[in-house]
């Protein structure tokens, strides 16, 4: 008789079947250039983002750039810096960005592969990085994004350093990119590890955390896998000097979080309330 | 969408010339500017080149720009190569004894249907206001 962890290997198969290798011609530039009016709408008017630094990015060849992420399922921080980045370099910039496997295989959500959004993998990463595209990466991923909102301003990869192994392979430079105010569109609780845990999801679904916060239009809100409607929160995105990898692993994950977490602190400290900014 | 601004300077076209003329300027006289790059050697002329980058809200917008016309004192336009669509020019007209009427004129169009309209009537108020900040360092400038 099949117990009840043959049928959760099962569903994890069936899950790990659909995450996509990355094709990196289903991103579309002119695609991009459609939606970039409405975004701008959106950042703008919104969020009054603020996306300040693209200068400090290599204006050309591959580039690893690292961001500290926030807001839940609904992260505003990698709408915004992807519509700056493609506005600053123009869309026919290669740019990738590596997003949960959830992401990429949940039906409504299939347009962002047109945006560059690929499964985050080692292998999908690279592949990006050796075709000379720019890729963005958030180590702390799931981990991060639910920290709770009194936390909002620490940066907290989770002590995952699989992004440095990544640059040093394909030799790029690492770029931080520093951004606040994401944590402020709901009223995340907490990560609540241990349900997942006992949920088995993290086996299954790579969720590490069932977060649980206060969001909109839901009210409690328990895992965000619907995600949710964000508040208007003023959204401040710094890119930081490059990094190069030429220390050990856990030098250069140092170097890079400390550069992320003066970035924060900086933006953090101009910030007067919650949500206005 | 189109947008303009005007001004009177107390200096004669040729001065005025002077200063549009200079590529060097730019990075002091255009507000907001996010990026200024040269992308061709020499003088700014006649299909001279530059990467142009304001900041129009949240984000910085602009791409390559190409010299279109250059009519010594008075028609200096440009339109884009890459990025969003749209063509610009500095008219100067002489308003009186060392006197120039200057223009500052850019009209733009965004992709992506209605989306792209509304943001580009909503963008009209920060493209407006830079075409004002931009006159005012040219009449500063000029005036100092």
């Amino acid at each position: 008789m099949a117990s009840v962890g043959d049928a959760l290997e099962w569903a994890r198969q069936q899950v790990i079947a659909r995450v996509p290798q990355a094709d990196l011609d289903q991103r579309d530039p002119d695609y991009i250039r459609d939606r970039l009016p409405g975004f701008w709408l959106l950042a703008s008017l919104y969020f009054r983002a603020d996306v300040r630094g693209l200068d400090r990015i290599p204006p050309e060849g591959p580039v690893l750039l690292v961001g500290n992420h926030s807001g839940g399922n609904v992260a505003p921080d990698t709408f915004v810096f992807g519509l700056a980045f493609c506005s600053y370099f123009g869309p026919e910039r290669p740019f990738y960005q590596l997003a949960h496997n959830l992401v990429t295989v949940y039906p409504p959500l299939r347009w962002l592969r047109k945006f560059g959004a690929v499964a985050a993998s080692q292998e999908n990463a690279r592949l990006a990085l050796e075709s000379g595209a720019a890729v963005l990466v958030y180590p702390g991923g799931d981990y991060e994004v639910f920290r709770p909102s009194w936390q909002r301003h620490v940066v907290d990869l989770g002590g995952r350093k699989g992004f440095v192994r990544l640059a040093r392979e394909t030799a790029v430079p690492i770029v931080p990119v520093a951004s606040v105010g994401g944590q402020e569109t709901a009223l995340f609780l907490g990560r609540f590890q241990w349900l997942a845990s006992l949920l088995r999801l993290d086996r299954m679904l790579r969720l590490k955390s069932v977060p649980i916060s206060l969001a909109l239009p839901w009210g409690l809100n328990i895992s965000d896998l619907l995600g949710h409607i964000p508040l208007p929160a003023k959204i401040v995105i710094e890119v930081q000097e490059p990094i190069e990898v030429d220390g050990d692993d856990q030098a250069v994950y140092d170097k890079v979080v400390a550069s992320l977490q003066a970035g924060v602190d900086r933006l953090a400290a101009e910030r007067r309330f919650p949500v206005i900014g | 969408m189109r947008v303009e601004r005007g001004c009177i300077v107390n200096a004669d076209p040729d001065t005025v010339w002077k200063v549009l003329s200079d590529p060097d300027r730019y990075p002091s006289l255009l507000p907001h500017l996010e990026r200024w790059e040269t992308l061709t050697e020499g003088p700014l002329e006649l299909g001279s080149r530059y990467t142009v980058l304001w900041k129009i809200g949240s984000i910085p917008v602009g791409g390559v720009v190409e010299v279109v016309e250059f009519d010594t004192a008075r028609d200096l336009a440009w339109i884009n190569i890459s990025g969003v669509t749209h063509r610009g020019r500095f008219r100067l007209r002489a308003a009186g004894p060392s006197r120039t009427l200057v223009t500052f004129r850019l009209a733009y169009h965004s992709d992506g249907g209605l989306l792209g309209l509304i943001a580009a009537r909503v963008a009209a108020r920060w493209v407006g206001r830079s075409l004002e900040e931009s006159l005012e360092n040219l009449r500063r400038l000029l005036e100092s």
